[in-house]
């Protein structure tokens, strides 16, 4: 079985050899081939190569093109820098004032810098290993993209003290992530992922407000163009499970803080398989390999049919290899019990 | 407690700043933070009374986000009012007619940049009633040590976001224990734990700001 065949069937509860490792591998990947962090955000052939060594030696179930979430924003004319060995950093937004939205417009990724260099990655995955292994684009949600471009804190109060202004940044964000989801489609990807970290830390009456409805859009277009959604909301999600399953997401990532068992409600019936949700840190980083066995078939014993493998964010840099086997092993182990 | 005491601590726990903010819309109109504490000094009440409406705002405000009834806008929205009626009370923080509860020096550890916890952490110890010196992020261990330094018996609070920054605060945290062992050190940040708080030898952990603040509030009882 194919991990592409393997996905399929374990969205939709089919059987399957073994649940599908979708662990988000970006800075372990990057050290796993000795490369510098700075390569892997800027150039595409790192991230490809990361990727392909992170399949090799980790089963890993999926390439993915994530990297960081400056990639449309970079784009869109973010000063953003990049350190050798540490994440890219924004150090002043955007936009300063509102009046500077009006000066906005929105950029095809195939004229992009950052963008560009993710739809090349895109490419060259399709080369290495398009049809066995599925291919995950990304775009940040509406709300992240104008968290990004103005700074958390200050969309934040204007949530309050001009949200018109508001409406109008995440409808020109959401028009941006439109354009780069098709754009990837059209590249190769089979997946896209939309982050809205962000999203976690409003309330749930202002998630319905001003996240749900632009992941629904960005969705939809995906879905118009034969792709898959994915999810992807670090924090704690709880108190807005029910409404994630409505964004027309096919997988829902769960976040470690989240109680898993509540998390499967969502996926009962018609609803989206849920990914996760095992602690990153304390299991991953910290823990030992009998511990990241137990989390992985707890999750996977809790998560029903559709449940897809994976920590609840990304796989920290330092993770023990040994932890990373143990999951591998976890899963086939899974198989066997059942 | 005073009327005046609770209209102000109504204000800030719903981010009322001044008469013209449009939010919350239900007190459209009505004086906010600023009106209030601008008038109680002009009528003669005690600069005090100012704090001690912030400190019940915040402190509210900071239960309800700890109980998840209220969110980072909201506490955000808050700080920014009690920042307004706090402005009024400066000459007399600088003159010593009004005392803070302690001194709480915060920073992101050395690498990390991502400040909003941190920030959100700083706003709700200020508005428990603590003088807050803010590092900034990316704070190095001597410029925390020199911090310390320059205001004796404070206490220190750290933050990291990242898996790969929340490493060096053991260092720092053995270089202030070393030099002074008597400072309490707080440590958060979403990758961090309290089992990984007690083995890089922190004094406290909290997930979130009001936990901060009860750690704060326990030394200085």
């Amino acid at each position: 079985m194919t991990s592409f065949e393997r996905l399929q069937n374990r969205m939709v509860g089919n059987p399957v050899d073994r649940p599908p490792n979708f662990d988000i591998m970006m800075q372990f990947a990057t050290r796993h081939i000795d490369k510098p962090l700075r390569d892997y955000y800027l150039d595409h052939r790192v991230l490809v190569q990361a990727n392909m060594a992170m399949l090799n030696d980790f089963q890993l179930d999926i390439v993915q093109a994530i990297s960081d979430p400056y990639r449309e924003a970079f784009d869109l004319g973010l000063e953003v820098s990049f350190p050798e060995q540490s994440l890219p950093i924004s150090t002043s937004p955007l936009l300063r004032e509102p009046s500077d939205l009006a000066r906005l417009t929105t950029v095809d990724p195939v004229n992009g810098r950052r963008m560009h260099d993710r739809l090349e990655a895109i490419r060259l995955f399709r080369e290495k290993v398009g049809g066995c292994t599925p291919i995950m684009g990304w775009v940040e949600g509406a709300l992240a993209e104008a968290a990004d471009l103005r700074g958390v804190s200050t969309l934040m109060l204007d949530l309050f003290e001009r949200p018109d202004w508001v409406i109008e940044l995440l409808e020109f964000c959401c028009e941006q992530a439109i354009l780069f989801a098709r754009a990837q489609m059209a590249a190769g990807a089979d997946i896209i992922g939309l982050g809205d970290a962000v999203a976690s830390q409003v309330s749930p009456a202002w998630y319905r407000l001003y996240a749900l409805p632009y992941e629904r859009r960005i969705f939809q277009a995906v879905k118009n163009s034969g792709g898959i959604a994915r999810l992807h909301i670090c924090g704690d999600t709880t108190l807005i499970l029910h409404e994630m399953a409505t964004s027309g997401a096919d997988i829902v990532d769960i976040d470690w803080m989240v109680d898993y068992q509540k998390a499967a409600e969502i996926s009962d019936n018609d609803g989206p398989a849920i990914c996760g949700n095992f602690d990153p840190v304390k299991i991953m980083l910290q823990g030992s390999p009998e511990q990241v066995r137990e989390a992985v078939i707890n999750c996977l014993s809790i998560g029903g049919d559709k449940n897809l493998s994976a920590a609840g964010c990304e796989i920290p840099i330092n993770t023990p290899y040994s932890n990373l086997h143990a999951q591998t092993a976890a899963l086939s182990e899974y198989y066997s019990m059942a | 407690m005073s009327e005046f005491v609770e209209q102000l601590a109504l204000c800030v726990e719903r981010g009322k700043v001044n008469r013209e903010s449009l939010y919350p819309p239900d007190l459209h109109g009505q004086d906010g933070t600023d009106e209030l504490a601008k008038q109680a000094l002009e009528q003669g009440l005690k600069p005090d009374t100012i704090l001690e409406g912030c400190i019940l705002g915040m402190d509210r405000i900071g239960a309800k986000f700890s109980e998840n009834k209220a969110f980072v806008p909201e506490l955000l929205m808050a700080a920014k009012a009690m920042t307004a009626a706090m402005t009024h009370l400066k000459p007399f923080f600088q003159s010593g007619a009004v005392k803070r509860k302690g001194t709480f020096v915060i920073g992101t550890v050395a690498g990390d940049l991502h400040d909003i916890g941190k920030n959100l952490v700083a706003m709700v110890v200020e508005g428990g009633g603590f003088e807050v010196i803010d590092l900034g992020t990316n704070v190095t261990t001597a410029k925390f040590l020199a911090s310390i330094e320059e205001h004796p018996g404070c206490s220190v609070g750290m933050s990291a976001l990242l898996t790969t920054t929340m490493v060096n605060m053991e260092g720092t945290i053995k270089a202030i224990k070393e030099k002074y062992p008597e400072t309490l050190v707080l440590v958060g940040g979403a990758p961090v734990t309290k089992q990984y708080a007690d083995k890089i030898g922190a004094d406290g952990y909290s997930p979130d700001p009001q936990g901060a603040v009860a750690i704060l509030n326990k030394k200085v009882a």
